[in-house]
């Protein structure tokens, strides 16, 4: 037995001995000068394994300055990562009526499919905007807790952003008549959500925090404007059922000027560069109704029409509010 | 078609003053081209840095992965040159292939970036843990490796500091090369310093079940702990064998070298 405890001491105490030339380690020196070698190996005579199982163990004498600091350290990351966990439910939870009322404006947004008019179908839509603002300012108080950790949430959020962005860009286009761009992104997010908000719902508020540490990411962003394009062929096309035959020129000027923006990007291949390519389908769908529009004539009237925005607008309008007349006072003559 | 004139808007980073006739504006086309002038400038920037990153990333694996053969290498009487060589080689990972990630990761890149260079920070984690190990027998704790990170940074850059996530990654990972390493001073005579890997995986394995669940997506750590209780169970099935067989064997009086051959076969009684 004596030789086989020879080799326990000599493995503990080569295993204990640190190296004095080590520079890696200059820290690791504090963690060893409560260690006690035994000067003589008899009290263990009999405990040769049982010592070396407790090495590791906390109780051992031995080493009480090393494991009291990697027991320190796993309680340390115990109490850190249940705080994340906290946070991350809190902005799960944020998350959560983000989408609600994103679905909301979307239901309500759907009505445009169905010929109601432009205005009314914004004002709906637009109640909910007063909510996603407060949510988005909710949830960047939350995230002010953990400075620099935006990106570590983020997936929490994203999916919603990139609805909500659809939604607003494609209410301001229907509004406006114009794409609702982001001219100054920056490395620290400088593009603050509220300004996009802030832009479709004509307010002056801002979100009162530095946009540096809470904004738009740019990839969801255009994430967002993709899915805005899928939404307009079928606008177009019922637009043109309803008898809007102004419509599909519009929407095909406007969706060849966003294609061609996005042409200059260079994409991976990712999810952005997934619905970049869907957009190609999108405008050729449009196109297609813009074909079938102007080549039976249905276009003609419209196009003599004076190009200046304004007028064409007013125009949309009043075909808009002629649908709002009984079927049979429609121009039936136009199939 | 006439070309239309147009105003566009300015858009300020956060406050926006603009009387609400404002939105009435419209935007250029050349407007829209500016913005995603920008957007391009953006994702270029965002994908080359991403692209530095990657390789940084798998340069630190590939060299990790060298210094923990190195450390495998390890018998009885070599111990020591052993382990200086590697903790040589590691010395260098950090300085050549970990410092590249320093000014990458400034700022929110950090956790921008972090699936991209995750896996060669686990097992940069793994090899530096594992040589801590074989050296000193200790856990070599997130602080202290963190300081030694500390003089990569020049002042002007925030220093590269480890998170939690991927120093736990990188600890399941080590338990693997832990019961690998066992096994091997098994075949190699060293009961006992296979005995004492035993107790220190198990107390990894029982610090990280209280964390996993914790942890940010713990799906990467839920396969990881599964395997951590096979590497565990292995190395225990290990001692337990040796140690019951052990008692067939004879000591050779007066040599330190207790001859754990594989015979299997006693010369004669003790």
């Amino acid at each position: 037995m004596k030789a086989v405890f020879r080799n326990v001491f000599s493995a503990v105490s080569r295993s204990l001995n640190p190296n004095p030339h080590s520079s890696i380690f200059l820290p690791t020196l504090r963690t060893f000068s409560s260690i006690i070698l035994p000067p003589s190996p008899f009290p263990f005579r009999n405990n040769a394994f049982r010592l070396l199982s407790a090495t590791s163990h906390s109780s051992s004498m031995a080493e009480d300055g090393t494991s009291s600091s990697v027991e320190k350290q796993f309680e340390s990351f115990r109490c850190q990562l249940e705080e994340s966990g906290g946070l991350r439910e809190r902005v799960r939870a944020i998350a959560m009526e983000i989408e609600s009322a994103t679905r909301l404006m979307h239901a309500n947004l759907l009505l445009v499919h169905q010929s109601r008019s432009v205005p009314e179908v914004l004002e709906k839509a637009s109640s909910q905007i007063a909510v996603l603002k407060k949510l988005y300012n909710q949830l960047g108080v939350v995230l002010q807790e953990c400075p620099g950790q935006y990106y570590r949430y983020h997936g929490e959020w994203r999916s919603e952003t990139q609805t909500a962005v659809s939604l607003l860009t494609f209410m301001h286009w229907l509004e406006t008549g114009i794409f609702l761009c982001i001219l100054k992104p920056s490395r620290n997010l400088a593009v603050s959500l509220s300004t996009m908000l802030h832009f479709a719902c004509h307010h002056k508020l801002s979100l009162g925090m530095n946009a540096s540490d809470f904004g738009l990411d740019i990839e969801d962003y255009l994430i967002g404007v993709c899915f805005m394009s899928n939404e307009l062929p079928r606008y177009v096309v019922n637009q043109v059922t309803a008898g809007d035959y102004d419509c599909p020129r519009k929407v095909l000027k406007f969706l060849t000027d966003l294609h061609a923006a996005f042409r200059m990007l260079n994409l991976r291949n990712d999810f952005l560069r997934k619905k970049f390519d869907g957009m190609k389908y999108d405008l050729r769908r449009v196109e297609e109704v813009y074909y079938d529009v102007k080549i039976r004539g249905l276009a003609d009237k419209a196009e003599e029409v004076s190009y200046d925005i304004k007028i064409g607008a007013r125009m949309i309008m009043g075909i808009l509010q002629e649908m709002k007349e009984p079927i049979n006072n429609r121009r039936v003559g136009k199939w | 078609m006439a070309p239309k004139p147009h105003r566009f808007p300015q858009v300020a980073d956060t406050v926006l003053q603009s009387p609400p006739k404002r939105a009435r504006t419209m935007a250029t086309e050349s407007s829209i081209k500016d913005a995603f002038a920008n957007y391009t400038d953006y994702l270029n920037l965002l994908n080359e840095k991403r692209e530095r990153v990657v390789k940084a990333s798998r340069d630190i694996t590939i060299n990790s992965k060298k210094v923990i053969f190195q450390v495998h290498r390890i018998s009885k009487n070599n111990k020591d040159e052993v382990l200086d060589k590697a903790v040589k080689d590691l010395a260098s990972v950090t300085e050549q292939h970990v410092s590249r990630l320093v000014k990458e990761l400034q700022g929110t890149d950090f956790w921008k970036l972090r699936r991209a260079y995750s896996p060669g920070v686990q097992e940069y984690v793994e090899a530096a843990t594992l040589c801590n190990f074989c050296k000193n027998g200790t856990l070599l704790i997130l602080d202290e490796i963190n300081a030694t990170l500390l003089p990569l940074s020049d002042p002007s850059h925030q220093p590269l500091q480890i998170n939690i996530l991927d120093y736990l990654l990188g600890l399941a990972d080590l338990t693997g090369e832990l019961m690998r390493l066992a096994i091997g001073r098994i075949s190699d005579g060293e009961l006992e310093y296979a005995e004492k890997i035993c107790g220190f995986v198990r107390d990894i394995y029982r610090e990280l079940t209280l964390l996993a669940p914790h942890m940010d997506d713990n799906t990467d750590m839920k396969t990881k702990m599964d395997t951590m209780l096979q590497s565990v169970m292995k190395i225990e099935n290990a001692c337990f064998s040796v140690h019951v067989r052990g008692s067939e064997y004879v000591q050779l009086p007066g040599s330190s070298d207790p001859s754990y051959l594989l015979l299997g076969m006693p010369d004669h009684e003790i």
